[in-house]
């Protein structure tokens, strides 16, 4: 076997950036099958809980047709993140050689995870004809469980490359690990929070979404809207409205966390480029004097650490940084408004005053939250990942120490961008295909065929 | 026994799950390409994962335990071999998306690329894992070559062997009878093309014995129509192929074995994980064999 070689050698900058942007592209891709993994279990237990209390045929048919949609995600967010497990070692080997055995518990701890909810996730689906009611719905219950479990432990690990702890360096060498240490960082429970609101909000705004199209179909035909589809739009968008204000306060939280443990980060994520006091709060072309000092510090005199007070190779791609930072707060904002739309609609509704809001505004703003959430989602990933740049473990290990130096990198990442082009469309026409709504129930017995 | 060594016997164990659950997998996929009958396509169908590809659970396993506790072993192999083992992972993408694909839409697009990526994956993990076996250079080398076919011949033969039980179960002698066919030609093939392999190993080392005799037991108890049985020897034939390859690789594992500190929560982890996994599998097990007579129709 030949001996690692791969501080000896260096990548071709060609080569680095096309295995940054393979992990990024494959990453961003995942993360949002993995979100509606999280959250479509979770919104088809509501509507089966709707459907057990209320015994209305229209929210069982919503679950059921959620669950199957939810196991076609499930499959393709399992081989999407078997690749990543690839990707790991292929593209970042000088990563897992040095610090593999410290975030690896947590890897093992999310696999464990992970299984559970597929054994749950086929125990549900396949239980739909074979076990007693109340019985089927509390075996989704591990379903959403494990999933939330699977999604921390895996941000145990990207938390820990931003506030690496659980183990030291002596001459270059790891020792002393403390796998426990290195999962309960200090980032861990605001990253952890945060994503899965983030999730949750993504898929209860996508599949909402959906929904709000065939709302606004029926608008503009003239016929009555389909409860159908009314109530495949309110689980969903209730499920979204009510994370949003709570992600805006945790986003707070986030920020305060990066603004006092990854000062550079946060300067470029607020664009501070030289250290004064009294900073004004940038936004796109607005500016409002001392209120970055004031909502960092309760000072309005506060100095703030500019981006020039670190040496230049230490310094993340800042226009990056700060340009996603604000789409995910802008998109952030304008889903708290639609949000609180919805709330006063329903309780006006509460009130006994007109019928719920399905004006078709309110449903193209929702029917373009779908979007708006995955943007924003992907806009935060960046920020984050972009922020932590030039590191892959923040102030230990940087991002060109870890990547493979074997020549031709660059044409993994043509191949992986075809292959994931043709699965986006394939997943989404056979999505679409499913989506039609049955005009006769499925009845087991095809089921049966369909899955055997 | 040492730590390291608790840990490289769970990864032996999941390589030998991976390929005797997850292998006969991507070989029920050549056969499903091969064998163009709707009654053998469907058997196949019937027998595979019930809701998606449960079996890469292993190699998932396989590979975060090697991280974990070889990680200059994984980071060596990984972007040494990254071009097979990204068209294996690319492999498993196209495969486990087009199964489910098929599932709910069926076209024939997802037909052919399921069976094409359950060649395509199968060969290249088979083809690295020669390659770290003999020591060689290249996954295209003559023993890259060689490992590809005796691993993709090895999961066609285990998925022949098991398919015939399961389309017996199903009731259709048709599909049982291929199949049969099926497991003596490639059991044949298998045994001629692991020859070389057994003379470099050494013809007289225990584990060489017991796959030649297992293979040789297998192919008598297909001609007696044991099917059950036939299924332990089948998989005893094929797993000593994957030790005697592990053998082989001359891998310095105590200089690459993580802090002992690491592998304690993963042990713990995996200790305490079995104990809700095993239970709930077995459910899953009882409620995917159970008959279609037997449901109840009360959520339908």
């Amino acid at each position: 076997m030949t001996t690692f070689v791969i501080l000896a050698d260096a990548a071709s900058p060609a080569d680095f950036a096309a295995a940054r942007q393979q992990m990024a592209f494959t990453l961003g891709f995942h993360i949002i099958l993995a979100s509606i993994g999280i959250g479509l279990p979770a919104i088809t237990l509501l509507a089966e809980w709707r459907a057990l209390r209320t015994g209305d045929q229209v929210y069982a048919e919503l679950a059921r047709r959620w669950m199957k949609a939810a196991g076609v995600l499930f499959a393709v967010g399992a081989v999407s993140g078997t690749v990543l497990s690839f990707e790991m070692g292929t593209l970042w080997p000088g990563f897992m050689d040095k610090y593999g055995q410290v975030f690896g518990a947590a890897f093992a701890l999310e696999g464990i995870a992970f299984f559970i909810e597929a054994i749950f996730m086929g125990i549900y689906l396949y239980g739909w004809d074979r076990l007693p009611p109340r019985v089927h719905f509390l075996t989704g219950i591990p379903v959403v469980i494990a999933g939330l479990l699977s999604a921390s432990f895996v941000v145990t690990v990207n938390s820990w490359m931003n506030q690496p702890q659980g183990f030291k360096l002596v001459n270059g060498e790891v020792t002393d690990v403390d796998p426990l240490a290195a999962m309960f960082n200090p980032a861990t429970p605001v990253q952890a929070v945060h994503l899965i609101l983030a999730s949750l909000m993504v898929c209860g705004f996508v599949v909402a979404s959906v929904y709000a199209v065939a709302l606004l179909r029926d608008h503009r035909a003239g016929r009555p809207l389909d409860p159908y589809h009314k109530r495949g739009f309110a689980i969903p968008f209730t499920l979204g409205a009510v994370c949003a204000p709570l992600q805006v306060l945790v986003g707070d939280w986030a920020v305060r966390f990066v603004h006092d443990n990854q000062p550079i980060k946060f300067a470029a994520m607020e664009g501070v480029h030289h250290t004064e006091a009294g900073v004004p709060f940038k936004f796109a072309v607005f500016e409002i004097p001392n209120a970055l000092s004031l909502m960092t510090s309760f000072d309005a005199n506060a100095t703030i650490r500019g981006l020039d007070s670190w040496p230049e190779d230490v310094r993340p791609p800042d226009e990056i940084v700060r340009i996603s930072f604000e789409i995910m707060i802008t998109l952030g904002m304008a889903l708290l408004a639609l949000a609180t739309w919805w709330a006063f609609a329903w309780w006006r509704h509460r009130k006994g005053r007109e019928g719920l809001g399905w004006n078709p505004w309110f449903l193209r703003l929702a029917a373009l939250a779908g979007v708006g959430a995955c943007v924003a989602m992907e806009a935060g990933w960046t920020t984050t990942e972009v922020g932590r740049q030039p590191w892959i473990v923040y102030g230990v290990m940087r991002t060109e120490e870890a990547v493979n130096t074997a020549p031709g990198l660059r044409f993994g990442l043509y191949v992986v961008l075809v292959v994931y082009a043709v699965l986006a469309v394939a997943t989404v026409s056979v999505l679409r295909r499913m989506r039609r709504r049955p005009d006769e129930p499925a009845t087991p017995a095809k089921e049966l065929e369909v899955v055997g | 026994m040492s730590y390291p060594d608790i840990a490289l016997g769970l990864i032996l164990l999941g390589l030998s799950a991976y390929l005797l659950f997850g292998g006969a997998d991507f070989g029920a996929g050549l056969w499903h390409l091969v064998s163009r009958r709707r009654a053998d396509q469907k058997v196949i169908e019937h027998a595979m994962g019930p809701l998606w590809e449960a079996n890469h659970v292993w190699l998932i396993f396989v590979m975060v335990m090697t991280w974990t506790a070889f990680p200059p072993v994984f980071a060596d192999i990984m972007s040494e071999h990254w071009i097979p083992l990204s068209l294996a992972a690319l492999g498993i993408v196209a495969r486990g998306s087009a199964f489910v694909f098929a599932k709910d839409a069926p076209a024939a697009v997802y037909s052919w690329t399921f069976g094409i990526s359950s060649v395509l994956t199968p060969y290249c993990m088979g083809a690295v894992a020669a390659v770290i076996a003999t020591s060689g250079s290249s996954w295209l080398s003559v023993a890259g070559l060689y490992g590809g076919l005796l691993t993709t011949g090895l999961c066609a033969y285990l998925a022949a062997v098991y398919l015939i039980w399961d389309a017996r179960r199903l009731g259709e002698d048709g599909p049982a009878t291929r199949f049969r066919a099926y497991a003596l030609v490639t059991g044949v093939a298998v045994g001629l093309l692991a020859l070389p392999g057994a003379l470099t190993l050494d013809v007289l080392s225990p584990l060489t014995v017991i796959s030649a005799v297992a293979g040789v037991v297998s192919l008598g108890l297909l001609a007696a129509r044991r099917y059950l049985a036939v299924r332990v020897t089948a998989g005893l034939a094929a797993a000593t192929v994957l030790w005697g390859a592990a053998g082989l690789a001359d891998l310095d594992l105590d200089a690459a074995a993580a802090h002992d500190s690491a592998l304690r929560v993963v042990f713990f982890a995996l200790g305490v994980g079995a104990l809700i996994l095993v239970p709930s599998m077995t459910w899953l097990f009882i409620l995917f064999q159970r008959s279609p007579k037997e449901q109840t129709t009360a959520a339908g």
